[in-house]
């Protein structure tokens, strides 16, 4: 009995241990193989609405470049996205980087809102795992790593961002604020700054009176109002901005903020020459128009935006918008986030298609320092490159103006398609 | 002039604050139950008004009356089916269950209308009576009147009708009203009914002031939580004065303070009323 006993175990094993040798690598080699990447967004929670077009526009983006024929020096290598979901919740970063990593990313991109993304940048330098931040603002996400690398607590950085940093939207918007205003021949004196006071809100509002105060122009920031982002209520705010008697409000909100922002300052009659944001999402998005409607209308706001002048930027956009409207029923803008993650992916098949080995992460950083990439969808003041701190100095915001219930981009001239409103007419 | 614009904000936004958490309250007052889906209930009210604005053009302030009906029955069906098997279960097990209920219509709400937030719009809602240098919000106006008049119902239906007395005695005693005969299971779904139909009613009147998406629900909980505790758990009139409080000192704080440290404000009273009054304004001592 015993000999039988043993017998049959031992069939069992060997015909378990031949399975798994014979066939479990057979799918596995059935397989292509791909470049996986953690592609990680807030596509659920407060922010879902552009971390959902985030996460489209690096989909239609790999897909775009799987479809040409994948990476061509690594033998046609297709690229795999990993998609990960931070529920908006900036702890939710790091979660969702680990477990990407687990599975086997090779590289990082997030995540959209600065809190996750600074999530993310421990993961990327603890695993070694280069990650591309598509979008976030704010400053501390590279300028941290750079300096503790050039400090020797850690060795190489893997931390690169395409993306405006909150200074950069600072210059960019006071530079923009005063050249607008001399075009128009006004003076307006008297700015009120509005931010909902989370980090990346924080940040831009930092980053604005940082360069309102190095660069003294002839108008004056006089007061700035945060709010709790989201807030349940704006009217006490906007009433302490209309005591202040401002020429111009500069509000820096998220989707749900500008809902309320924009709706109390018409009730509350505050006479403006302009509403003129120095950077924010929620004053240009498909969804803002549908419930805004003529709230939005001549609002300008400084901020990264496609450059429409470029046929293919045209081509995209279309293809962009009927996808959205097949998938969920609206036509959307391809803008500053469908746009910058669009960007990202094709940045990183250029940093692929240059690295010297993809086994090596450190070989594929290599590749990121040395980009000089001029395939981007949006406007640039120049080639795609990373400075010292990580940051593409060519990142820069375009000043839109709501025309006619559509952004369009209005400063500076270079990029302008139409002539901006200011002061908007009154009421 | 803007602290007295601040006030007058603060009482007519309090309106809806009171009427959402005098639903949390009565469900807590009745079966001892914190229900954590209040919020996410009330943004399913908001999104009713919604598509009744949007699909039958009905004006959120005439579709508050449909959007409480059908919070009524989410609730009483939920008491029915979740609720009244673990109302003898420990808190947290309670809790848990609520939480799950929670996420379900929060998951769901983003399933059927997506991530953006919005809004309703209405006629009202665009309207502002200027009294010299102080506006009044119309939108604000009508809901405060509609919330403060649906509160005085509720109150007479509890003292008044004989359903509210059955109520108010299945809380006070379950097992004396067990033995006169009283079918407690049902009136703890009408009261749980009831209490979802008030966050329902309050989330079409806010619906036109107040942005909201899936996850608005959990900042409306905690919220009327806040309320409720500095009212008094299951004090109907404390809820009331404690909506008002909250909305005026989150007002009042925003111009003296910061605005974003406003709600600083309403945390630091709750500290207060736990630290000097542990049972809320108009709470009863625990025995």
């Amino acid at each position: 009995m015993a000999k039988t006993r043993l017998s049959r175990r031992a069939f069992l094993r060997s015909t378990a241990a031949g399975a798994a040798v014979l066939g479990f690598p057979l799918p596995l080699r059935a397989q292509p193989k791909t470049f996986k990447i953690g592609a990680i967004h807030p596509v659920t929670g407060p922010l879902a609405e552009p971390g959902q077009a985030c996460r489209l526009g690096a989909q239609m983006a790999a897909d775009a470049i799987n479809a040409a024929g994948g990476i061509k020096s690594k033998g046609g290598l297709k690229l795999e996205l990993l998609l990960g979901d931070t529920q908006t919740k900036p702890e939710n970063g790091r979660v969702e980087a680990e477990r990407a990593v687990g599975q086997g990313a090779q590289m990082l991109l997030g995540s959209f809102d600065s809190g996750s993304t600074n999530s993310m940048v421990s993961v990327a330098q603890q695993k070694r795992v280069p990650l591309l931040v598509d979008i976030a603002a704010a400053d501390p996400i590279t300028a941290n790593v750079a300096k503790s690398v050039k400090e020797g607590q850690q060795k190489v950085q893997y931390v690169y961002r395409n993306f405006p940093t909150g200074s950069s939207f600072g210059r960019n918007a006071v530079q923009y604020f005063t050249e607008i205003f001399k075009e128009a021949s006004v003076s307006p004196k008297r700015v009120v700054l509005m931010h909902a006071n989370d980090l990346f809100g924080t940040n831009q509002m930092r980053g604005f009176k940082a360069a309102w105060e190095a660069a003294k122009p002839s108008w004056e920031i006089v007061e700035i109002i945060p709010w709790p982002e989201p807030p349940s209520d704006l009217s006490t705010e906007v009433s302490r901005a209309k005591a202040l008697k401002p020429d111009v409000l500069a509000p820096i909100t998220r989707p749900a903020s500008a809902q309320l922002l924009l709706p109390e300052i018409r009730k509350q009659r505050v006479e403006l020459m302009g509403i003129v944001g120095p950077g924010s999402p929620g004053l240009y998005e498909a969804g803002q128009f549908a419930v805004l409607k003529e709230d939005l209308e001549y609002v300008m706001t400084s901020v990264p935006w496609p450059s429409f002048k470029n046929p293919r930027t045209l081509a995209v956009a279309e293809e962009y918008a009927k996808r959205t409207e097949r998938e969920t029923g609206r036509r959307r803008t391809f803008d500053t986030n469908s746009g910058y993650s669009y960007d990202a992916m094709f940045l990183i098949a250029d940093i692929l298609e240059r690295a010297a080995t993809l086994g090596d992460p450190d070989a594929i950083v290599e590749a990121m320092r040395k980009t000089r990439f001029a395939g981007g969808l949006m406007q640039y003041g120049g080639p795609i490159l990373f400075n010292e701190i990580g940051d593409n100095p060519n990142a820069i915001a375009t000043m839109i103006q709501i025309l006619g219930q559509k952004p369009v981009a209005v400063w500076p001239k270079a990029a302008a398609l139409q002539k901006f409103v200011f002061p908007r007419p009154k009421a | 002039m803007l602290l007295l614009q601040g006030a007058l904000s603060g009482v007519l936004f309090g309106g809806v604050y009171s009427l959402m958490a005098v639903g949390l309250t009565l469900i807590f007052g009745v079966m001892r139950v914190v229900n954590f889906a209040h919020g996410d209930m009330m943004v399913w009210g908001m999104y009713l008004a919604f598509l009744l604005a949007t699909g039958a053009g009905v004006d959120p302030y005439l579709a508050f009356v449909v959007c409480a009906a059908a919070l009524f029955v989410l609730g009483f069906a939920v008491q029915r089916a979740l609720v009244d098997r673990i109302l003898a279960a420990p808190h947290e097990m309670q809790i848990l269950l609520m939480l799950g209920v929670a996420l379900v219509l929060e998951n769901l709400a983003l399933v059927a209308f997506g991530p953006e937030p919005t809004r309703v719009r209405s006629p009202l809602s665009e309207a502002t009576i200027w009294l010299g240098p102080v506006f009044v919000d119309v939108a604000r106006l009508v809901a405060f009147g509609v919330a403060s008049a649906l509160t005085l119902a509720l109150y007479l239906f509890l003292f008044r009708t004989d359903l509210g007395r059955t109520m108010r005695a299945a809380a006070d005693n379950t097992y004396g009203a067990l033995v006169i005969g009283t079918d407690v299971r049902r009136v703890y779904a009408v009261a749980f009914g009831v209490g979802a139909a008030c966050v329902g009613a309050a989330g079409a009147l806010v619906a036109p002031i107040l942005p909201f998406q899936p996850p608005t629900g959990l900042s409306l909980s905690v919220t009327s939580f806040n309320i409720v505790i500095i009212g008094g758990m299951g004090s109907l009139l404390g809820a009331f004065v404690g909506g008002l409080l909250v909305s005026v000192a989150e007002s009042l704080g925003a111009v003296f303070l910061k605005p974003s440290l406003k709600e600083l404000f309403s945390f630091s009273l709750l500290i207060l009323i736990l630290l000097v009054r542990p049972a809320g304004l108009f709470g009863r001592r625990a025995s």
